[in-house]
């Protein structure tokens, strides 16, 4: 099922253009902002960090714009009293919904590489690309996760996408993508070590360089798994709150 | 003939205002808030650290650029609102019925578009200054507001050639996002012009921003009103221009939609 | 001089269907049309969908050029005068859109107050009294999104007599609305002409046109098919009587054989719930009920009866295409 309503979304995704172009458009650019500050260090190793780092945010953006608008547009469609109605707990159809979402971020993150080395000719080595993989996989399921907690929590709100926009700039700065976490005030760098996209980027840096990853890889999952279970448990309150207040059919 | 004249005034200044609020879906404090004041400062605060990072630059430099930059959302995403969006109301055949002139009816839109901006970016110039530790000498915030409300006023020109485009595609929000973006990156926001690729300076320097960016950095700097003129200059001319292009094809769709029923003027 | 002339108007459409293969096809909406609407009176432009009416009306008020021929209000050319026009006439259409949603209504006959530069003296007193005219008093500082059809139609009615026209033109006011609340249109209809008002009015609910015309003009596929009074209308099927028969799962190929037997002027088909009653004109003297009910053997037949034609039957008769 799980996987299924995954593909099924995927592809609900990739079909809308205007989505799909767009997805991939925008995170770039900011990457090109970014490539163009950082060309100025003359540092080839600093365009490698921004290089890796422009290509994750693509996947947060794709979360952070669209989750909380997804429960939005089933809205619009008039499908999220049917899937509300329908006997399938909630957390499991949003899940899958979310986590397509992190899969378009894929695309965003092939094209910000490819755009980072056609146009400002950096090159990212890959030492292990198996725990590379690990690593990005790992990234976009605790990306979804986090995903899935902020749908659940914006569901009743109609104006939810402009929350879901205003995330997006806090998550490129806070989860370490572009700026080093060091620069950071320390109450900052303790947001930024909640988040799992923080533990993500360093695992995919480390499997880039050659390193284990696999700590890294642990926490960004652990971490993920919390946010789950914790929008697992909202969707319940949520949605026994919404029907008390009549606002799911609220377009 | 001056009751023509009062007419059209008051379609300006009473009437832009009234369309502004019926049409510019923002301005729930939901929307507003998020979107209008706390992204600009995190904006702001990106692009400082990056440049921190990359040891490029002052704060004063990107809280400048980013602020003025960032009235670009409103100015386009309002004005492509307020004269796009009557076709999701599907009142633009009403209004397109009335004998109103057109050039206050629709210039008149873009008046609290650019107070708007104006308070956004100036909002996020206060704001994102406090937060970083700028400062900027005192004199020099009445000039710098001028700039400002010249930067806000010749990107909602770009507004009303965007709304106009906006009225024959449907996706405004993309197209919007993607002039955003194209601000971003050519308008010296982020990065001088001098470290710009030259092609990608030449465009910048025919874009709305880029000349406002410029002069209200060099007031911040110590710089007098007078020797920025010229930047202040260019601004005002290039606003003018594209809101003269968005005007005059307002007026071409108009003229097209009575012809070929192209405007789904319901 | 009439108020409104319409001379030989014709207005085609060119579509494009296919992304790649590029096929253009040219629509004829408005095939030479011809009318005269006099002063004060109520002139009812009646038709199915897509015959042609909105088209009509859009070319009247402005909002679209006459692929050839022309139009005037109050002597105005349609197209070289279009501002003179847009002054004097008033424009509301049916369905819920064409609404500020997110202003109350007040302020969205302020806003058309100013296009139609009503003087702001006036503006207060001028929405006062149609807010009244209309029954929306004690409403107008509530936001639209939250008004019912009939709420709307109403507020639409009053954003079109804001500038006080002296033309109105009325595309089709009450579609979706209520019986109550249509009957309450119709009634401020009434109103609006009982003040000398000129308006032209598009339906396609019959008895909204008997009650309320003065004339009526009957368009089909683009043309005027007929022109004149209720009265006039109902005469061309007077002499004859009405047979109708309800049925069950009635075949097309039944209608058809109906249609063709001697004495038959038209047949339709109309739903009634679960039952299809065929409408059969019957020319006068002529006696068919045993052949009609021949035609429908095996069909499950239930009541039938004949009646005196309305002008609903010379409507069908009309547009059924003879």
């Amino acid at each position: 099922m799980l996987v299924i309503s995954w593909w099924l979304h995927l592809k609900m995704l990739a079909v809308s253009a205007f989505e799909g172009v767009f997805q991939v458009i925008w995170p770039l650019f900011f990457a090109t902002t970014a490539f163009l500050v950082y060309r100025q260090a003359d540092d080839p190793q600093v365009m490698v960090y921004a290089g890796l780092g422009a290509a994750v945010m693509g996947i947060w953006s794709v979360i952070a714009t669209t989750a909380s608008g997804v429960l939005q547009r089933e809205r619009w469609l008039g499908t999220l009293e049917l899937l509300v109605a329908s006997p399938t707990r909630f957390a499991l159809i949003l899940v899958p919904i979310t986590t397509a979402m992190a899969t378009l971020g894929l695309y965003s993150l092939g094209s910000t590489l490819l755009w980072g080395w056609l146009l400002f000719d950096i090159s990212v080595p890959v030492a292990d690309p198996f725990l590379f993989v690990v690593s990005v996989v790992a990234s976009i399921l605790s990306i979804a996760l986090i995903g899935f907690l902020l749908s659940v929590s914006v569901v009743r709100y109609r104006t939810a996408w402009a929350l879901g926009n205003l995330l997006e700039y806090p998550g490129w700065l806070l989860c370490g993508f572009l700026v080093p976490l060091t620069l950071f005030p320390t109450w900052a760098a303790w947001i930024s070590y909640v988040l799992p996209p923080t533990w993500g980027m360093e695992a995919i840096r480390l499997s880039a360089s050659g390193d284990s990853p696999w700590a890294q890889v642990l926490v960004c999952l652990g971490l993920g798994i919390v946010y789950g279970a914790v929008g697992a448990l909202l969707s319940e309150t949520v949605l026994r709150s919404a029907r008390r207040h009549a606002t799911l059919s609220l377009t | 003939m001056s009751g023509d004249i009062t007419t059209s005034l008051r379609i300006f200044f009473v009437g832009g205002l009234i369309s502004f609020r019926a049409l510019f879906n923002w301005l729930s404090p939901w929307i507003y808030i998020p979107s209008l004041l706390i992204a600009p400062i995190f904006q702001i605060l990106l692009f400082a650290y990056i440049g921190r990072s990359a040891g490029i630059e002052s704060d004063a430099f990107f809280v400048i650029g980013n602020a003025v930059q960032y009235s670009a959302i409103p100015c386009l995403f309002a004005m492509a609102n307020t004269i796009a969006g009557e076709r999701s109301t599907q009142t633009l055949g009403i209004v397109l019925s009335t004998p109103a002139r057109r050039i206050p009816l629709f210039l008149g839109r873009s008046l609290p578009v650019v107070v708007n901006g104006f308070f956004v970016s100036m909002f996020s110039l206060v704001v994102g200054s406090l937060l970083l530790g700028v400062t900027i000498p005192r004199s020099a915030w009445l000039p710098l507001a001028l700039v400002v409300a010249v930067a806000a006023m010749s990107c909602t020109g770009l507004g009303l050639t965007n709304a106009a485009l906006g009225l024959r595609v449907r996706e405004t929000a993309v197209l919007s996002n993607v002039l955003f973006g194209v601000l971003l990156i050519f308008c010296g926001v982020n990065v001088s012009l001098d470290a710009l690729p030259d092609w990608m300076a030449a465009v910048g320097s025919w874009l709305p921003l880029t000349h406002a960016i410029e002069a209200a950095r060099e007031l911040a700097a110590g710089d007098t009103l007078g020797s920025v003129a010229g930047l202040i200059g260019r601004e005002v001319g290039l606003g003018m221009l594209y809101g003269g292009v968005g005007l005059a094809a307002l007026r071409w769709l108009e003229i097209e939609g009575r012809r070929s029923a192209t405007l789904e003027v319901q | 001089m009439s108020v409104i002339e319409a001379r030989d108007l014709r207005r085609s459409y060119r579509t494009r269907t296919g992304l790649w293969k590029r096929e253009k096809k040219v629509v004829e909406a408005v095939r030479g049309v011809s009318f005269a609407v006099e002063q004060g009176e109520l002139f009812g432009l009646l038709g199915p969908n897509a015959a042609g009416k909105t088209t009509t009306i859009k070319m009247l008020i402005t909002l679209l050029l006459p692929t050839s021929g022309s139009a005037s209000v109050l002597g105005h050319d349609v197209v070289d005068d279009a501002r003179e026009v847009r002054r004097h006439i008033g424009y509301v259409f049916g369905g819920d859109r064409g609404l500020y949603e997110r202003l109350n209504a007040l302020d969205n006959l302020r806003y058309f107050a100013e296009l139609y530069g009503v003087p702001a003296r006036e503006q207060k007193q001028r929405i006062g009294a149609l807010l009244e005219l209309v029954g929306l008093t004690g409403r107008e500082k509530e936001r639209t999104e939250g008004f019912s059809r009939g709420m709307r139609q109403r507020l639409h009615i009053a954003r079109g007599l804001l500038h006080d026209p002296e033309v109105l033109f009325l595309d089709e006011p009450t579609i979706g609305i209520d019986p109550v609340g249509a009957r309450e249109l119709r009634a401020t209809i009434g109103t609006l002409k009982g003040q000398g008002k000129t308006i032209l009015l598009t339906t396609h609910y019959m008895f909204e046109a008997d009650e309320l015309c003065d004339r009526i003009a009957v368009i089909r596929a683009g043309e005027l098919v007929a022109e004149g009074t209720p009265a006039t209308l109902k005469q061309r099927v007077t002499g004859g009587h009405v047979m109708e028969v309800e049925t069950f799962g009635m075949p097309e190929s039944a209608v058809a054989a109906v249609r063709s037997l001697a004495g038959v002027s038209t047949a339709a088909v109309e739903e009634r719930g679960q039952a299809q009653v065929l409408l059969v004109q019957v020319g006068p003297g002529a006696e068919v009920t045993s052949a009609v009910l021949g035609c429908l053997g095996g069909v499950n037949v239930g009541r039938v009866s004949s009646r005196e034609p309305t002008l609903e039957d010379a409507y069908v008769e009309l547009v059924s295409g003879q």
